[in-house]
């Protein structure tokens, strides 16, 4: 027996498993598919995001023009009525004299 | 390749690298860690490395080069990372039961757990000169080390391996 011939014998190539070659294929295939970021998808998106802005403004400051107006309906209101109190007691008053 | 575009020609080369060098990457790192996981682990990476590089290299020759480098040098760190937990000793490993003829396949299972409890370096020098039959000047360029070196630790190695083989069988001509 030559040990070194036995060594070669003992030592020769073996093969992976066979799903081998697949798993290595599938493990770099996601870096080269991996696609580059279109820069028109990124326009795309500032411009949503801007559009959404800018309603959601419009429609604050509607809500506050909306509630500055019921304010002053408001205010109107009370005036009124305290100027009617008014009237009513100066009516007595003339009413009172000149009787 | 004709035909093709550039991307898919290139996936096509990498498969048919893989498909020529498996055999040699793998059996690398099996017969220097003696684990199958570990070694498919080990040479699915020594492919994803060799993808990364395929720009840097010139030649089939010169992958084939590098993936002995990089399987040999990494099989190498994953054993001494092992040797810090030793796991077998080239003395605790049993003598080889029954010795016969040339191609044995129990002498053969014998002589690779003898080759797997030689430490780290001298097993890759081993490996490398007997499944890859490279001489000592090839193995040195492979692990960056003297040829002095691979020679030396050649030639203890076998005398190692001998002395084992030869308490088992007395009368054997090596």
């Amino acid at each position: 027996m030559n040990l070194e011939d036995e060594l070669r014998s003992a030592l020769r190539r073996r093969d992976p498993p066979p799903d081998f070659t697949a798993r290595v294929l599938k493990s770099v295939a996601p870096r080269s598919a991996r696609r580059p970021v279109r820069p028109w998808v990124g326009w795309l998106g500032a411009l949503a995001a801007s559009l959404l802005l800018a309603a959601g403004d419009l429609g604050y400051r509607h809500y506050q023009g909306e509630r500055a107006k019921a304010e002053v309906l408001q205010a109107i209101h009370i005036a009124a009525s305290k100027l009617n109190v008014a009237q009513k007691k100066v009516q007595m008053i003339s009413h009172r004299s000149n009787s | 390749m004709p035909g093709l575009a550039p991307a898919k020609a290139a996936e096509l080369d990498f498969a048919s690298l893989v498909r020529r060098h498996q055999a040699m990457v793998y059996s690398i790192a099996w017969h220097i860690l003696r684990d199958r996981a570990v070694a498919e682990e080990l040479a699915q990476d020594v492919f994803l490395s060799l993808h990364q590089h395929l720009a840097d290299l010139e030649s089939p020759e010169h992958v084939q080069f590098w993936l002995r480098r990089v399987a040999s040098n990494r099989a190498l760190d994953v054993a001494r990372r092992r040797q810090r937990r030793p796991m077998l000793s080239l003395e605790s490993v049993p003598e080889p039961a029954a010795m016969s003829q040339a191609g044995d396949p129990l002498l053969g299972a014998a002589l690779r757990k003898l080759v797997a409890a030689l430490p780290p370096k001298p097993r890759a020098i081993v490996v490398l000169r007997y499944q890859e039959d490279l001489d000592p000047a090839e193995i040195a360029r492979v692990l960056d080390i003297p040829v002095g070196t691979v020679k030396s630790q050649l030639q203890r190695a076998l005398a190692l391996l001998r002395g084992k083989l030869a308490r088992s069988m007395g009368e054997i001509r090596i």
